[in-house]
Protein backbone atom coordinates (compact mmCIF):
# COMPACT_ATOMS: atom_id res chain seq x y z
CA UNK A 1 0.00 0.00 0.00
CA UNK A 2 1.00 3.24 -0.96
CA UNK A 3 1.90 5.75 1.90
CA UNK A 4 -1.76 7.96 2.43
CA UNK A 5 -1.45 11.47 0.88
CA UNK A 6 -2.77 14.21 3.24
CA UNK A 7 -3.78 17.58 1.99
CA UNK A 8 -4.74 20.28 4.09
CA UNK A 9 -7.03 22.32 2.17
CA UNK A 10 -6.88 25.73 4.16
CA UNK A 11 -3.27 25.95 5.69
CA UNK A 12 -2.46 29.43 4.47
CA UNK A 13 -4.11 29.99 1.17
CA UNK A 14 -7.59 31.29 1.63
CA UNK A 15 -8.78 33.39 5.41
CA UNK A 16 -12.62 34.43 5.63
CA UNK A 17 -13.40 35.97 8.94
CA UNK A 18 -16.89 36.15 9.86
CA UNK A 19 -17.79 39.65 11.65
CA UNK A 20 -21.01 38.90 12.84
CA UNK A 21 -23.18 42.35 14.03
CA UNK A 22 -24.79 41.00 17.11
CA UNK A 23 -28.30 42.70 16.55
CA UNK A 24 -29.70 45.41 18.28
CA UNK A 25 -31.35 43.58 21.63
CA UNK A 26 -27.39 42.03 22.22
CA UNK A 27 -25.82 45.69 21.24
CA UNK A 28 -27.64 47.18 24.30
CA UNK A 29 -26.63 44.00 26.58
CA UNK A 30 -22.56 44.62 25.61
CA UNK A 31 -23.40 48.48 26.02
CA UNK A 32 -24.18 47.79 29.90
CA UNK A 33 -21.05 45.60 29.98
CA UNK A 34 -18.92 48.70 29.94
CA UNK A 35 -20.13 49.75 32.98
CA UNK A 36 -19.91 46.30 34.53
CA UNK A 37 -23.80 46.07 34.61
CA UNK A 38 -26.13 43.17 33.43
CA UNK A 39 -29.35 43.55 32.01
CA UNK A 40 -32.25 41.46 30.84
CA UNK A 41 -35.83 41.77 29.16
CA UNK A 42 -38.76 40.60 30.13
CA UNK A 43 -41.80 38.78 28.00
CA UNK A 44 -44.50 40.98 28.61
CA UNK A 45 -47.21 37.43 28.86
CA UNK A 46 -45.09 35.37 30.66
CA UNK A 47 -42.74 37.01 32.55
CA UNK A 48 -40.11 35.25 32.20
CA UNK A 49 -36.49 37.33 32.29
CA UNK A 50 -34.30 36.83 29.34
CA UNK A 51 -30.10 36.41 29.95
CA UNK A 52 -28.91 37.48 27.31
CA UNK A 53 -31.70 39.63 26.19
CA UNK A 54 -33.89 38.26 23.06
CA UNK A 55 -36.48 39.47 20.26
CA UNK A 56 -39.06 36.40 20.76
CA UNK A 57 -40.18 34.75 24.28
CA UNK A 58 -40.08 30.90 22.30
CA UNK A 59 -42.63 29.62 25.08
CA UNK A 60 -45.22 32.75 24.35
CA UNK A 61 -43.78 33.01 21.01
CA UNK A 62 -44.00 37.07 21.45
CA UNK A 63 -42.33 39.84 20.40
CA UNK A 64 -40.12 41.66 23.10
CA UNK A 65 -40.35 45.18 21.83
CA UNK A 66 -36.73 46.93 21.95
CA UNK A 67 -38.00 49.73 23.49
CA UNK A 68 -39.25 47.79 26.31
CA UNK A 69 -39.18 45.65 29.50
CA UNK A 70 -35.51 45.38 30.01
CA UNK A 71 -34.84 44.60 33.74
CA UNK A 72 -31.41 45.79 35.28
CA UNK A 73 -29.96 43.02 37.26
CA UNK A 74 -27.28 42.62 39.41
CA UNK A 75 -24.12 40.39 38.63
CA UNK A 76 -24.67 37.89 41.41
CA UNK A 77 -26.72 34.53 40.68
CA UNK A 78 -26.95 30.77 41.68
CA UNK A 79 -24.50 28.16 40.28
CA UNK A 80 -27.19 25.73 38.73
CA UNK A 81 -24.90 22.84 36.99
CA UNK A 82 -20.98 22.41 36.15
CA UNK A 83 -18.74 20.83 34.68
CA UNK A 84 -14.77 20.15 35.07
CA UNK A 85 -12.78 20.25 31.32
CA UNK A 86 -9.61 18.72 30.93
CA UNK A 87 -9.07 19.43 27.42
CA UNK A 88 -8.67 23.12 25.27
CA UNK A 89 -12.15 23.46 23.21
CA UNK A 90 -10.80 25.74 20.75
CA UNK A 91 -7.94 23.49 20.09
CA UNK A 92 -7.52 21.46 16.69
CA UNK A 93 -5.19 18.91 18.53
CA UNK A 94 -7.85 18.80 21.84
CA UNK A 95 -4.35 19.40 24.02
CA UNK A 96 -5.03 18.67 27.56
CA UNK A 97 -4.78 22.03 30.45
CA UNK A 98 -2.55 22.25 32.80
CA UNK A 99 -5.36 23.46 34.90
CA UNK A 100 -8.73 21.81 34.75
CA UNK A 101 -11.38 24.41 33.46
CA UNK A 102 -14.53 24.40 35.71
CA UNK A 103 -17.28 25.67 33.54
CA UNK A 104 -20.73 26.87 35.46
CA UNK A 105 -23.83 27.28 34.64
CA UNK A 106 -25.12 30.30 36.58
CA UNK A 107 -28.88 31.98 36.76
CA UNK A 108 -28.48 35.74 37.47
CA UNK A 109 -30.39 36.71 40.88
CA UNK A 110 -34.14 38.15 39.01
CA UNK A 111 -33.74 36.11 35.90
CA UNK A 112 -35.11 32.66 34.53
CA UNK A 113 -32.49 31.46 32.32
CA UNK A 114 -28.81 31.11 33.26
CA UNK A 115 -25.56 31.48 31.66
CA UNK A 116 -22.07 29.82 30.51
CA UNK A 117 -18.77 31.30 31.98
CA UNK A 118 -15.63 29.72 34.00
CA UNK A 119 -15.74 29.41 37.80
CA UNK A 120 -12.34 31.32 38.96
CA UNK A 121 -10.39 31.28 42.37
CA UNK A 122 -11.94 27.98 43.32
CA UNK A 123 -10.70 24.28 43.82
CA UNK A 124 -13.00 21.49 42.27
CA UNK A 125 -13.61 19.90 45.59
CA UNK A 126 -15.49 23.49 46.63
CA UNK A 127 -17.89 23.43 43.49
CA UNK A 128 -21.32 22.89 45.13
CA UNK A 129 -24.69 23.11 42.95
CA UNK A 130 -26.96 26.08 44.60
CA UNK A 131 -23.73 28.09 45.64
CA UNK A 132 -23.78 32.14 45.30
CA UNK A 133 -21.58 33.62 42.69
CA UNK A 134 -20.67 36.26 41.43
CA UNK A 135 -19.34 38.13 38.56
CA UNK A 136 -15.71 39.11 38.06
CA UNK A 137 -15.20 41.85 35.52
CA UNK A 138 -12.39 42.58 34.04
CA UNK A 139 -10.98 46.18 34.94
CA UNK A 140 -10.82 47.63 31.61
CA UNK A 141 -13.97 46.79 30.07
CA UNK A 142 -14.49 46.50 25.98
CA UNK A 143 -18.62 46.04 25.71
CA UNK A 144 -18.26 42.26 24.32
CA UNK A 145 -18.37 38.49 25.94
CA UNK A 146 -14.91 38.80 27.33
CA UNK A 147 -15.73 41.61 30.25
CA UNK A 148 -16.72 38.81 32.30
CA UNK A 149 -13.61 37.48 33.24
CA UNK A 150 -15.49 34.38 35.00
CA UNK A 151 -17.52 33.97 38.44
CA UNK A 152 -16.41 33.84 41.58
CA UNK A 153 -18.02 32.31 45.26
CA UNK A 154 -19.74 35.24 47.41
CA UNK B 1 -52.34 7.18 2.53
CA UNK B 2 -50.39 4.88 1.27
CA UNK B 3 -47.79 3.08 3.45
CA UNK B 4 -43.76 3.23 2.87
CA UNK B 5 -41.56 0.54 3.14
CA UNK B 6 -37.79 0.06 3.74
CA UNK B 7 -37.10 -2.46 1.12
CA UNK B 8 -32.95 -2.38 1.17
CA UNK B 9 -30.27 -1.36 3.85
CA UNK B 10 -25.82 -1.14 3.37
CA UNK B 11 -23.55 0.22 5.69
CA UNK B 12 -19.74 0.45 5.47
CA UNK B 13 -17.65 -1.06 8.58
CA UNK B 14 -16.72 1.92 10.76
CA UNK B 15 -13.07 3.05 11.19
CA UNK B 16 -11.58 5.79 12.76
CA UNK B 17 -9.19 5.88 10.24
CA UNK B 18 -10.95 4.59 6.73
CA UNK B 19 -7.87 5.08 4.66
CA UNK B 20 -9.97 5.16 1.59
CA UNK B 21 -11.88 8.09 0.16
CA UNK B 22 -15.13 9.30 1.30
CA UNK B 23 -17.06 8.94 -2.03
CA UNK B 24 -15.39 5.15 -2.40
CA UNK B 25 -17.22 4.55 0.75
CA UNK B 26 -20.17 6.46 -0.01
CA UNK B 27 -20.54 4.07 -3.33
CA UNK B 28 -20.20 0.99 -1.24
CA UNK B 29 -22.91 2.00 0.90
CA UNK B 30 -25.59 2.93 -1.72
CA UNK B 31 -24.86 0.37 -4.53
CA UNK B 32 -24.66 -2.18 -1.51
CA UNK B 33 -28.02 -1.06 -0.72
CA UNK B 34 -29.32 -1.61 -4.41
CA UNK B 35 -27.64 -4.98 -4.37
CA UNK B 36 -29.50 -5.80 -1.08
CA UNK B 37 -32.53 -5.28 -3.11
CA UNK B 38 -32.05 -6.46 -6.63
CA UNK B 39 -31.89 -3.48 -8.25
CA UNK B 40 -30.03 -0.75 -10.77
CA UNK B 41 -28.84 2.98 -10.61
CA UNK B 42 -31.57 3.64 -12.95
CA UNK B 43 -34.57 2.32 -10.65
CA UNK B 44 -33.89 5.49 -8.46
CA UNK B 45 -35.91 8.03 -8.62
CA UNK B 46 -34.73 10.37 -5.67
CA UNK B 47 -31.98 10.96 -3.67
CA UNK B 48 -31.74 12.68 -0.04
CA UNK B 49 -28.43 12.45 1.46
CA UNK B 50 -27.23 13.56 5.01
CA UNK B 51 -23.71 15.58 5.75
CA UNK B 52 -22.68 18.11 7.19
CA UNK B 53 -20.40 21.24 5.43
CA UNK B 54 -18.35 21.89 8.14
CA UNK B 55 -17.39 18.01 8.73
CA UNK B 56 -16.92 17.99 5.41
CA UNK B 57 -14.56 21.22 5.31
CA UNK B 58 -16.34 22.84 1.90
CA UNK B 59 -19.84 24.32 1.19
CA UNK B 60 -22.63 22.65 -0.51
CA UNK B 61 -20.59 19.40 -0.02
CA UNK B 62 -23.39 16.60 -1.55
CA UNK B 63 -22.42 18.83 -5.00
CA UNK B 64 -19.41 16.32 -4.99
CA UNK B 65 -21.33 13.10 -4.16
CA UNK B 66 -23.70 13.29 -7.16
CA UNK B 67 -22.14 9.76 -8.50
CA UNK B 68 -21.03 7.92 -5.37
CA UNK B 69 -24.31 8.26 -4.32
CA UNK B 70 -26.80 7.44 -7.22
CA UNK B 71 -27.54 11.27 -7.79
CA UNK B 72 -26.67 11.17 -11.15
CA UNK B 73 -29.07 13.06 -13.32
CA UNK B 74 -31.22 12.29 -10.75
CA UNK B 75 -33.17 15.00 -8.39
CA UNK B 76 -31.15 15.21 -4.94
CA UNK B 77 -30.91 17.46 -2.31
CA UNK B 78 -29.73 17.05 1.25
CA UNK B 79 -29.93 17.51 4.60
CA UNK B 80 -27.40 18.98 7.13
CA UNK B 81 -29.14 17.16 9.97
CA UNK B 82 -28.36 13.47 11.15
CA UNK B 83 -29.33 10.35 8.96
CA UNK B 84 -32.39 9.97 10.61
CA UNK B 85 -33.98 13.16 9.32
CA UNK B 86 -33.26 12.59 5.65
CA UNK B 87 -35.55 9.36 5.77
CA UNK B 88 -38.41 11.37 6.75
CA UNK B 89 -37.86 13.63 3.87
CA UNK B 90 -37.26 10.38 1.77
CA UNK B 91 -40.35 8.96 3.12
CA UNK B 92 -42.09 12.68 2.45
CA UNK B 93 -41.21 12.37 -1.22
CA UNK B 94 -42.43 8.45 -1.75
CA UNK B 95 -45.74 9.69 -0.51
CA UNK B 96 -45.68 12.34 -2.57
CA UNK B 97 -46.65 9.74 -5.20
CA UNK B 98 -44.11 10.57 -7.46
CA UNK B 99 -41.47 8.28 -6.52
CA UNK B 100 -40.50 4.55 -6.62
CA UNK B 101 -37.79 4.21 -5.23
CA UNK B 102 -35.53 6.81 -2.43
CA UNK B 103 -32.10 6.38 -1.77
CA UNK B 104 -31.41 7.76 1.71
CA UNK B 105 -27.67 7.99 2.82
CA UNK B 106 -25.53 9.99 5.35
CA UNK B 107 -21.92 9.78 6.26
CA UNK B 108 -18.34 11.22 7.37
CA UNK B 109 -15.10 11.27 7.99
CA UNK B 110 -14.24 12.25 11.45
CA UNK B 111 -10.96 11.25 10.79
CA UNK B 112 -10.27 14.10 8.91
CA UNK B 113 -11.15 17.14 11.14
CA UNK B 114 -11.40 18.23 14.94
CA UNK B 115 -14.72 16.86 15.28
CA UNK B 116 -15.09 18.29 19.19
CA UNK B 117 -13.59 21.81 18.02
CA UNK B 118 -15.84 22.19 14.95
CA UNK B 119 -18.83 21.30 17.11
CA UNK B 120 -18.28 25.08 18.63
CA UNK B 121 -19.45 26.38 15.05
CA UNK B 122 -22.76 25.20 16.64
CA UNK B 123 -22.68 28.04 19.42
CA UNK B 124 -23.83 31.11 19.03
CA UNK B 125 -21.35 33.35 17.20
CA UNK B 126 -22.58 36.55 18.93
CA UNK B 127 -22.90 35.58 22.37
CA UNK B 128 -21.29 31.63 23.02
CA UNK B 129 -18.45 30.90 20.59
CA UNK B 130 -15.67 34.25 21.39
CA UNK B 131 -15.31 32.53 24.66
CA UNK B 132 -15.38 28.82 23.72
CA UNK B 133 -16.63 27.01 26.54
CA UNK B 134 -19.71 25.35 25.24
CA UNK B 135 -19.34 22.29 22.59
CA UNK B 136 -20.42 18.63 22.59
CA UNK B 137 -18.53 17.34 24.99
CA UNK B 138 -19.02 20.15 27.98
CA UNK B 139 -22.49 20.12 27.30
CA UNK B 140 -22.87 16.71 27.96
CA UNK B 141 -20.87 17.24 31.28
CA UNK B 142 -23.73 19.51 32.19
CA UNK B 143 -26.56 17.43 30.81
CA UNK B 144 -25.06 14.26 32.63
CA UNK B 145 -25.09 16.27 36.21
CA UNK B 146 -27.95 17.27 35.57
CA UNK B 147 -29.84 14.04 35.31
CA UNK B 148 -27.47 12.50 38.11
CA UNK B 149 -28.42 15.23 40.60
CA UNK B 150 -32.22 15.69 39.59
CA UNK B 151 -32.67 12.10 40.03
CA UNK B 152 -30.32 10.44 42.66
CA UNK B 153 -28.69 8.37 39.71
CA UNK B 154 -24.92 7.31 40.17
CA UNK B 155 -22.08 7.57 37.64
CA UNK B 156 -22.03 3.57 38.22
CA UNK B 157 -25.41 3.22 36.27
CA UNK B 158 -24.45 5.61 33.35
CA UNK B 159 -21.22 3.61 33.19
CA UNK B 160 -23.23 0.41 33.00
CA UNK B 161 -24.78 1.19 29.80
CA UNK B 162 -21.63 2.33 28.49
CA UNK B 163 -20.82 -1.55 29.33
CA UNK B 164 -23.37 -3.34 28.11
CA UNK B 165 -23.24 -1.19 24.65
CA UNK B 166 -19.43 -1.78 24.19
CA UNK B 167 -19.98 -5.54 24.86
CA UNK B 168 -22.99 -5.45 22.14
CA UNK B 169 -20.76 -3.73 19.90
CA UNK B 170 -18.05 -6.14 20.23
CA UNK B 171 -20.83 -8.78 18.67
CA UNK B 172 -21.38 -6.38 15.71
CA UNK B 173 -18.99 -6.96 12.91
CA UNK B 174 -19.82 -3.10 11.46
CA UNK B 175 -18.90 -1.84 14.86
CA UNK B 176 -15.96 0.32 15.54
CA UNK B 177 -12.61 -1.99 16.45
CA UNK B 178 -11.95 0.64 19.30
CA UNK B 179 -15.55 0.77 20.66
CA UNK B 180 -16.06 -2.86 20.54
CA UNK B 181 -14.95 -4.72 24.45
CA UNK B 182 -16.65 -7.85 25.53
CA UNK B 183 -14.75 -7.91 29.10
CA UNK B 184 -15.51 -3.85 29.68
CA UNK B 185 -16.33 -3.48 33.54
CA UNK B 186 -17.90 -0.60 35.10
CA UNK B 187 -14.83 0.38 36.93
CA UNK B 188 -13.14 0.71 33.73
CA UNK B 189 -14.93 2.60 32.45
CA UNK B 190 -15.11 5.43 35.72
CA UNK B 191 -11.50 5.37 35.71
CA UNK B 192 -11.44 5.77 32.16
CA UNK B 193 -9.91 9.70 31.29
CA UNK B 194 -12.64 12.34 32.76
CA UNK B 195 -13.40 14.46 29.33
CA UNK B 196 -15.93 16.96 30.69
CA UNK B 197 -16.53 15.65 34.76
CA UNK B 198 -18.38 13.66 34.92
CA UNK B 199 -18.15 12.33 31.50
CA UNK B 200 -15.48 9.79 30.87
CA UNK B 201 -14.06 8.60 27.54
CA UNK B 202 -15.73 5.51 27.58
CA UNK B 203 -19.30 7.42 28.46
CA UNK B 204 -18.65 9.30 24.90
CA UNK B 205 -19.93 7.32 21.66
CA UNK B 206 -16.43 8.72 19.61
CA UNK B 207 -16.63 10.11 16.23
CA UNK B 208 -15.45 8.04 13.07
CA UNK B 209 -15.58 7.18 9.69
CA UNK B 210 -18.47 5.59 8.39
CA UNK B 211 -21.73 5.91 5.56
CA UNK B 212 -24.97 3.90 5.64
CA UNK B 213 -27.94 4.04 2.86
CA UNK B 214 -31.47 2.86 2.95
CA UNK B 215 -34.02 2.35 0.32
CA UNK B 216 -37.56 3.41 0.75
CA UNK B 217 -40.69 2.27 -1.40
CA UNK B 218 -44.13 3.13 -2.01
CA UNK B 219 -46.33 -0.30 -0.75
CA UNK B 220 -46.75 -1.57 -4.52
CA UNK B 221 -43.24 -0.83 -5.54
CA UNK B 222 -42.26 -2.47 -2.00
CA UNK B 223 -44.23 -5.69 -2.69
CA UNK B 224 -42.21 -6.12 -5.99
CA UNK B 225 -39.08 -5.75 -4.53
CA UNK B 226 -39.34 -7.98 -1.45
CA UNK B 227 -40.89 -10.44 0.09
CA UNK B 228 -40.23 -8.95 3.65
CA UNK B 229 -40.63 -5.25 3.50
CA UNK B 230 -40.14 -3.53 6.92
CA UNK B 231 -43.15 -0.46 7.08
CA UNK B 232 -42.38 2.62 8.45
CA UNK B 233 -45.88 3.01 10.57
CA UNK B 234 -44.78 5.85 13.26
CA UNK B 235 -42.30 8.80 12.95
CA UNK B 236 -42.57 11.92 15.34
CA UNK B 237 -40.25 14.72 15.09
CA UNK B 238 -39.35 17.55 17.89
CA UNK B 239 -36.73 20.36 18.77
CA UNK B 240 -36.20 22.59 22.13
CA UNK B 241 -34.43 25.57 22.21
CA UNK B 242 -30.63 26.50 21.47
CA UNK B 243 -29.86 27.79 24.54
CA UNK B 244 -28.52 24.96 26.91
CA UNK B 245 -30.09 27.68 30.09
CA UNK B 246 -32.84 28.11 29.08
CA UNK B 247 -33.67 24.28 29.05
CA UNK B 248 -34.05 21.45 31.93
CA UNK B 249 -31.02 18.76 30.67
CA UNK B 250 -32.50 16.01 32.89
CA UNK B 251 -34.54 15.17 30.66
CA UNK B 252 -35.89 14.99 27.09
CA UNK B 253 -38.53 16.86 26.16
CA UNK B 254 -38.52 16.51 22.20
CA UNK B 255 -38.28 12.78 22.75
CA UNK B 256 -41.14 12.97 24.52
CA UNK B 257 -43.16 15.36 22.00
CA UNK B 258 -41.23 13.03 19.32
CA UNK B 259 -42.60 9.58 20.60
CA UNK B 260 -45.96 10.78 21.90
CA UNK B 261 -45.94 11.40 17.36
CA UNK B 262 -44.70 8.06 16.22
CA UNK B 263 -46.92 5.87 18.61
CA UNK B 264 -49.98 7.61 17.73
CA UNK B 265 -49.30 6.93 14.34
CA UNK B 266 -48.65 3.79 14.92
CA UNK B 267 -51.46 2.77 17.08
CA UNK B 268 -48.84 1.55 19.75
CA UNK B 269 -50.38 2.73 23.69
CA UNK B 270 -48.04 0.55 25.93
CA UNK B 271 -44.42 1.11 24.42
CA UNK B 272 -42.80 -0.65 26.95
CA UNK B 273 -44.98 -3.80 26.58
CA UNK B 274 -45.74 -3.19 22.42
CA UNK B 275 -42.11 -2.55 21.12
CA UNK B 276 -39.84 -4.97 21.26
CA UNK B 277 -36.38 -3.79 20.40
CA UNK B 278 -35.31 0.06 20.13
CA UNK B 279 -32.32 1.97 18.97
CA UNK B 280 -31.30 5.23 20.52
CA UNK B 281 -28.86 7.55 19.44
CA UNK B 282 -27.60 8.22 22.27
CA UNK B 283 -24.23 10.63 22.25
CA UNK B 284 -23.23 9.94 25.33
CA UNK B 285 -24.22 6.73 27.67
CA UNK B 286 -26.27 9.28 30.16
CA UNK B 287 -28.71 10.02 27.11
CA UNK B 288 -29.63 6.82 26.42
CA UNK B 289 -31.24 6.38 30.36
CA UNK B 290 -32.61 9.98 29.35
CA UNK B 291 -34.57 9.08 26.07
CA UNK B 292 -35.37 5.74 27.41
CA UNK B 293 -37.12 7.79 30.15
CA UNK B 294 -38.71 10.12 27.48
CA UNK B 295 -39.94 7.49 25.27
CA UNK B 296 -41.76 6.18 28.05
CA UNK B 297 -40.34 2.88 28.98
CA UNK B 298 -39.41 3.73 32.27
CA UNK B 299 -40.59 6.38 34.74
CA UNK B 300 -38.25 9.60 35.08
CA UNK B 301 -34.89 9.07 36.76
CA UNK B 302 -35.75 5.50 36.75
CA UNK B 303 -34.50 3.96 33.28
CA UNK B 304 -31.13 2.19 34.70
CA UNK B 305 -33.83 -0.01 36.67
CA UNK B 306 -34.87 -1.57 33.49
CA UNK B 307 -32.53 -4.48 31.94
CA UNK B 308 -32.09 -3.78 28.38
CA UNK B 309 -29.68 -6.22 27.27
CA UNK B 310 -30.22 -8.79 24.59
CA UNK B 311 -32.23 -11.24 26.14
CA UNK B 312 -33.78 -8.38 28.32
CA UNK B 313 -37.23 -7.00 29.56
CA UNK B 314 -36.75 -4.48 26.45
CA UNK B 315 -32.91 -4.76 24.81
CA UNK B 316 -31.95 -1.03 23.81
CA UNK B 317 -28.92 -1.02 21.29
CA UNK B 318 -28.15 -4.45 20.81
CA UNK B 319 -26.32 -3.23 17.82
CA UNK B 320 -24.09 -1.27 20.50
CA UNK B 321 -25.69 1.98 19.43
CA UNK B 322 -23.68 5.07 19.11
CA UNK B 323 -21.47 3.97 21.50
CA UNK B 324 -20.37 0.99 19.16
CA UNK B 325 -19.20 3.39 16.58
CA UNK B 326 -20.60 7.68 15.62
CA UNK B 327 -19.89 8.01 12.10
CA UNK B 328 -21.78 11.60 12.32
CA UNK B 329 -24.49 11.99 9.78
CA UNK B 330 -24.76 8.47 9.64
CA UNK B 331 -25.49 7.22 13.20
CA UNK B 332 -29.30 7.66 13.14
CA UNK B 333 -29.53 6.49 10.13
CA UNK B 334 -27.44 3.17 11.03
CA UNK B 335 -30.14 2.84 14.05
CA UNK B 336 -33.05 2.74 11.71
CA UNK B 337 -31.01 0.09 9.46
CA UNK B 338 -30.13 -1.91 12.87
CA UNK B 339 -33.92 -1.90 13.88
CA UNK B 340 -34.97 -3.47 10.35
CA UNK B 341 -31.63 -6.06 10.69
CA UNK B 342 -33.82 -6.94 14.11
CA UNK B 343 -37.09 -7.40 12.34
CA UNK B 344 -35.75 -9.21 9.49
CA UNK B 345 -34.19 -11.52 12.02
CA UNK B 346 -30.64 -10.56 9.99
CA UNK B 347 -28.90 -9.25 13.25
CA UNK B 348 -26.41 -12.05 13.41
CA UNK B 349 -24.76 -12.13 16.99
CA UNK B 350 -26.87 -9.90 18.57
CA UNK B 351 -30.80 -11.04 17.37
CA UNK B 352 -33.68 -10.11 19.87
CA UNK B 353 -35.56 -13.10 19.80
CA UNK B 354 -39.19 -12.73 18.28
CA UNK B 355 -38.59 -8.54 17.20
CA UNK B 356 -41.46 -7.88 15.24
CA UNK B 357 -41.84 -4.34 16.33
CA UNK B 358 -39.08 -2.04 17.03
CA UNK B 359 -37.63 1.34 17.10
CA UNK B 360 -35.29 4.03 16.05
CA UNK B 361 -34.01 7.15 16.81
CA UNK B 362 -31.86 9.77 15.60
CA UNK B 363 -30.92 12.98 16.90
CA UNK B 364 -28.77 16.57 16.38
CA UNK B 365 -27.66 19.10 18.74
CA UNK B 366 -26.28 19.92 22.03
CA UNK B 367 -27.83 17.66 24.44
CA UNK B 368 -29.72 15.94 22.09
CA UNK B 369 -31.55 19.17 21.13
CA UNK B 370 -33.80 17.62 18.47
CA UNK B 371 -34.95 13.87 18.36
CA UNK B 372 -36.84 12.02 15.75
CA UNK B 373 -38.58 9.00 16.06
CA UNK B 374 -39.28 6.06 13.95
CA UNK B 375 -41.55 3.25 14.85
CA UNK B 376 -40.70 0.05 12.67
CA UNK B 377 -43.14 -2.98 12.04
CA UNK B 378 -42.79 -6.41 9.99
CA UNK B 379 -45.57 -8.53 8.61
CA UNK B 380 -48.00 -7.96 6.13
Amino acid sequence: MTEEKIVVANKGLIRADFAFWVGQYMNKFYDAFENKKIIGNKCPKCGDVFVPPRKICGKCNKTILLDQNWVDLPDTGILKNYTITYYKINDRASRKVKKPQIIGMVQIDGSNTAIIYRLINIETGEVKIGMKVKVEWEEKTKGDPSDIKGFVKV
Amino acid sequence: MERVAIVGYNQVKLYSNANYGRYEMIFEAVRGALDSAGLKKKDITTVVSATNDYYDGRTISNSLTVEPGGGYLADESKIEMDGAHAVLYGLMRVLSGNHKLAVVWGGSMASVFPYHTTRLYETDPTWERPSTFVNDVTSAGFQMRAYMEKFDVTAEDIAKIAVKNRKNAARNPLALVEAQNPNLTVKEVLESEVYSDPVTELMVAHPCDGVAALLLAPEKQARKITDNPVWITGVGFNQETYYLGDRDLSMSKSMEFAAEVAFKAAGIKDPKNQIDVAELFEAYAHEELILTEAIGFADKGKGADLNTEIGGDLPINPSGGALGGNPLCATGLIRIIEAVKQIKEEAKGYQVNGAKTAIASGQIGMCAQNNILYVLEGGE
